[in-house]
């Protein structure tokens, strides 16, 4: 049987110790607790008698050589008829114990995905995982907005809340069929909004809390319009399908004053003012149903007026149609809205962020004018322009409506 | 004294050598864990202060008082399964060398910080006396562990409560490196006795009869309800504080002076003097010592190390 | 069933096991014929004698080790430390030979060390101070405060019955300023056991000792704001009622915890620790702190009162948790 001998730990601080002195050697006999090497360490020098009796088979670490305290040094071949000790276990062969300290215990998975730059507090974000809320879509009213215990369990018992970011092409399909319930004062019909309506709702709100809005209404004469428009109606209408609308003239006269004035086709980012070397168009178009969408005609100040005209068209019907593709709806720069069609005659538009400021149209419509001291029948239209006074001011705004209306009024000299 | 008495005398000394040489041969095998903490030259104390007790008395051992351990009747197996370690130790593993006790025995083990065990067997002294019981509290410290508070706080009380407890200074001449002339600066540690209202008490340590006798007198006037003694012994730590230390502070001379006092062998003087035992019969004591230790350090050394997990549990009750 | 001060709850139940138990005494300076600093031990040298009242010289570590001595013996000690401040005398005497004798060989250790706790009496640096977290750190040992005299009579008690060391830290601003009604008959508190002393709703705060009557007036205010705490005494520091402190943050999503102890590892650093390992998910907020600086306890009264924490302060970060 073979006995190892280890370099013993001679000290509680001692981590090595140096043979210095092997008295025997390969094949020598060895008698139990006889002599048989000395070490040394940095605390005190030692004979180290052997631990069993036998032949020395092996010396495995040299005279003058440190190893580490447990180290085996020789190997003994120990006599068959010698006491059978057996090897006693080494201290650092001890079992391996299992985890002698729990870890804490650690029952919640962590969010992959946490909620987009929303506030809240680790109770709020497993509620809104347990009962798959969309935070961002809770509006907070702790301390820096977050999102409290309060806000999401009130989310909970109110409708859905809305996902702010918006969805391209969103459904107008309610969430949920309609309830029709008792209410307080009579039956009322409950309904979720729909993906779309929600969108909306959010990006209004969200809109009108960011930019301090303005809104500024200029009258327009649009007798030379009606004029050109007059004179070409029939030929373009045999030339190109469509009939020719006053949007392209107004569109037109915006994009170039877009271009004479580029803080007007601006955004905002945190601190900076992005001014936009293309004017990207945008015409909300309203949908059957409900809803309104908004096509963006890009490079509009790129193509003349025929191709303004022929874009305006193409996005509306494809608006209608549901055709528009995802890259049809992004990356406006400047929005037009016509509420003017419903009669309105002007809006107060709200901004379509992060755009700086929308444009308006009012009912076109023949009014009394007065012109040079003498009462004229003239078709006229409020143009209103909602702008973001944090980069807007009025003596920007009012220069640029200005010039639309010079454009439209000249619409000849053009 | 009987020579039966003087054989068990003989039989503790030796099995208290023989122990600790068996040990430091261990160590140096790499089975003892940690340190080893040798009582070579001070058996005469252990040995002939325990052997005056009764059943039902206490002691409160230091360090190198193994052979108070083995006369107050601890199997030293129990010891040996302390120093390497083993889940059968007494402690299963969680404390090693002496730092054990067991209460129905009447031993309670030391903790690392010299003096503590004065208050407590004070205290262990102090409940006799309140139950009434006729026993006493042996404990022992050193020239080192007078030097700290605790010593001072459970003498003083001790002496309030005339409670019967015995002290024993065991005066080696080292507090590990340090000499006695630099632990006081009273020439014996037994000056300070009249602080406490107590008879100055100085004995030779070496001879075994002596420490018997005089710790005998003071157990038994404790005993009679006279209060508490305390007792130095002059001797001499022939070996390191623990086996790493090589004791280089140590002049040789005094050393060889001291070697020449060993207690066991002014003990084989006696016991050949009075016949009670030749050269021959003790030889043949030793052996048959030695044979028995032998097997049970070879026994111990089969026994496991404790399982790491059971390092939790047994913190309260 | 009379009202009964505090400290007359504490009398009550020593006096009560020593009556009751013959291996119970008392140890400590002054305790006998002057009947102890604070009048704890009025009476008692009397009524049970020398052999159980047991006056001692001014050694803490002396008798503290004195007491171990005597446990195993089969007696079950009381220490008085005449100001809690004094504990540290005794320091290794109860963290390295008391609270590690279990383990280490399983001797059982029965022992109260037991003191006047706490400031708010001008009492300056050394009769002032809060050791509970001398001792937290020790494993081994159980480390009771009670708040209320039901719990100062229950829970003596009880530490005098339990087989572990006990450090009994009882508040000497709440001894004779609060009178109540004990229960009657043999009445004990059990240890490790937290109790919620008023319900709320919003938030929760986690005390114990005199804070919990600082709490308990915040809690009343508050609730003119509308704001519902909920007051939570630990009643036991060592081991801390873990299930009671995670049920009240999962009832109300907000805690903080408030003691008189100086900040820098003070219990409320464990506390939040706690919270934050086992009920991060319960939180809607983060675990605040209302404690005593760091630094100690001053004598003079302006300064002393900069250092306690305040009802106003108690109430300005429940606001301020509450609004987070």
């Amino acid at each position: 049987m073979e006995t190892k001998v280890i370099m013993p730990q001679l000290g509680e601080s001692i981590a090595e110790g140096t043979v210095t002195k092997w008295f025997k050697k390969p094949g020598d006999k060895v008698g139990r607790d006889e002599p048989l090497f000395e070490v040394s360490t940095d605390k005190v020098d030692s004979e180290i008698p052997s631990p069993a009796a036998g032949i020395v088979t092996r010396i495995l670490v040299e005279e003058g050589k440190t190893v580490a305290i447990n180290t085996a040094v020789a190997v003994i071949e120990t006599e068959p008829a010698a006491v059978a000790a057996p090897v006693a276990p080494s201290p650092t062969a001890a079992p391996v114990a299992p985890a002698a300290h729990p870890a804490p215990a650690i029952t919640t998975e962590v969010d992959k995905k946490p909620a987009a730059e929303v506030r809240s507090s680790p109770l709020v974000r497993r509620i809104a995982r347990e009962k798959s809320v969309d935070l961002s879509s809770v509006t907070g009213t702790g301390a820096g907005g977050r999102v409290t215990k309060k806000d999401i369990l009130g989310a909970i018992e109110k409708p859905a809340a809305v996902p702010q970011t918006v969805p391209p092409l969103p459904s107008l399909r309610p969430a949920q069929p309609a309830v029709v319930v008792a209410g307080a004062l009579g039956a009322e019909r409950r309904e979720t909004m729909s993906t779309m309506r929600r969108a909306i709702a959010d990006h209004m709100v969200m809109s009108k809390r960011v930019s301090p809005h303005v809104t500024t209404v200029f009258e327009v004469d649009l007798t030379a319009v009606n004029r050109s428009r007059e004179a070409a109606k029939e030929s373009f209408k045999n030339r190109e399908g469509f009939p020719l609308t006053y949007m392209p003239f107004i569109a037109m006269a915006t994009v170039r004053a877009l271009k004479k004035h580029p803080v007007v086709n601006s955004s905002v980012d945190g601190t900076d003012v992005v001014y936009k070397e293309y004017v990207n168009l945008g015409i909300a178009v309203a949908l059957e149903g409900g809803g309104l969408i908004v096509p963006v005609i890009k490079n509009a100040d790129e193509r003349n007026f025929l191709g303004l005209a022929r874009a305006v068209r193409q996005l509306a019907d494809a608006a209608r149609t549901k055709k528009l593709t995802p890259a049809d709806v992004q990356g406006g720069t400047f929005t037009i809205t016509n509420p003017g069609v419903f009669g309105s005659l002007f809006g107060t538009p709200i901004i379509n962020q992060p755009q700086t400021a929308i444009l308006g149209i009012g009912v076109i419509e023949k009014r009394a004018v007065v012109i040079e001291d003498m009462i004229a029948i003239r078709p006229m239209v409020y143009l209103s322009l909602s702008f973001d006074h944090r980069v807007i001011d009025g003596a920007l705004a009012d220069p640029f409506m200005a010039d639309i209306k010079k454009a439209l009024e000249n619409w000849e000299d053009q | 004294m009987t020579n039966e008495r003087l054989l068990e005398i003989y039989r503790f000394l030796l099995l208290n050598r023989l122990f600790d040489e068996r040990l430091q041969k261990l160590y140096r095998q790499g089975k003892v864990v940690g340190g080893l903490y040798a009582s070579t030259g001070q058996e005469a104390i252990s040995v002939g202060s325990a052997l005056t007790l009764q059943p039902g008395d206490f002691i409160g051992p230091m360090i190198r008082n193994v052979g108070s351990l083995l006369v107050r009747g601890v199997d030293p197996k129990d010891v040996i399964r302390q120093y390497m370690a083993r889940a059968t130790s007494p402690t299963g593993g969680r404390d090693g060398n002496l730092h054990f006790g067991d209460i129905t025995k009447g031993i309670i083990g030391p903790i690392s910080m010299l003096g503590s065990q004065i208050p407590v067997l004070a205290g262990v002294a102090l409940g006799m006396k309140l139950r009434g019981r006729p026993n006493v509290a042996l404990v022992y410290t050193g020239d080192g562990g007078m030097s700290m508070g605790d010593f001072h706080e459970g003498m003083n009380f001790a002496a309030v409560m005339k409670a019967p407890l015995v002290v024993i200074l065991e005066n080696n001449g080292y507090a590990y490196s340090t000499p006695t002339t630099r632990q006081m600066t009273v020439s014996s540690l037994a000056d300070r006795a009249p602080a406490y209202g107590l008879e100055r008490i100085t004995i030779d340590g070496n001879d075994v009869l002596q420490v018997y006798d005089t710790v005998g007198a003071a157990v038994a006037k404790a005993r009679a309800g006279g209060g508490p003694s305390m007792i130095e012994c002059m001797t001499f730590r022939m070996r390191g504080h623990a086996e790493h230390d090589d004791m280089a502070y140590v002049p040789k001379e005094e050393l060889e002076q001291w070697r020449a006092k060993d207690p066991i062998l002014r003990f084989e003087c006696v016991l050949v003097e009075r016949a009670v035992a030749d050269a021959a019969e003790c030889d043949r004591i030793k052996e048959s010592i030695r044979h028995q230790l032998e097997a049970d350090f070879d026994s111990v050394d089969t026994e496991p190390f404790p399982d790491g997990s059971s390092c939790l549990g047994g913190v309260y009750a | 069933m009379p009202e009964i001060t505090y400290l007359e709850a504490i009398r009550q139940g020593i006096w009560e096991e020593l009556d009751r138990d013959s291996n119970v005494v008392m140890l400590g300076e002054d305790i006998g014929g002057y009947g102890g600093a604070f009048r704890v031990s009025s009476g008692m040298i009397d009524h049970f004698g020398t052999g159980r009242i047991i006056e001692t010289p001014i050694c803490e570590s002396g008798f503290t080790g004195a007491a171990i001595g005597l446990s195993f013996m089969g007696y079950r000690p009381i220490v008085e430390m005449q100001f809690i401040d004094f504990i540290s005398c005794a320091f290794s005497m109860i963290t390295n030979f008391a609270a590690k004798l279990r383990y280490r060989w399983g001797a059982s250790v029965p022992i109260v060390v037991r003191g006047p706790s706490g400031a708010g009496v001008r009492g300056g640096p050394f009769h002032s101070q809060s050791v509970e977290m001398f001792f937290a750190h020790t494993p081994g040992l159980k480390i009771v405060v009670p708040a209320t005299a039901a719990d100062a009579k229950g829970l003596i008690k009880a530490s005098i019955r339990d087989p572990d060391p006990v450090i009994y830290l009882e508040h000497k601003y709440l001894y004779r300023r609060i009178k109540e009604n004990v229960p009657p008959g043999d009445w004990t508190v059990p240890i490790g056991k937290a109790a919620v002393r008023r319900t709320g709703r919003d938030l929760s705060v986690i005390t114990y000792g005199a804070m919990v009557h600082v709490a308990l007036e915040a809690a009343g205010l508050l609730e003119k704001e509308d704001i519902s705490m909920e007051v939570l005494d630990l009643r036991t520091l060592l081991p801390l009622d873990r299930e009671s402190i995670l049920a009240t943050v999962r009832h109300t999503n907000k805690v903080f915890v408030l003691h008189e102890d100086t900040r820098t590892c003070g219990i409320a650093g464990e506390i939040a620790a706690i919270i934050n390992e086992e009920a991060f998910e319960d939180l809607d907020g983060p675990v605040l702190r209302v404690t005593a600086p760091d630094t100690p306890v001053p004598y003079s009264p302006p300064l002393e009162e900069f250092f306690l924490p305040k009802v106003s302060d108690v109430v300005a970060v429940a606001r301020k948790l509450v609004a987070y």
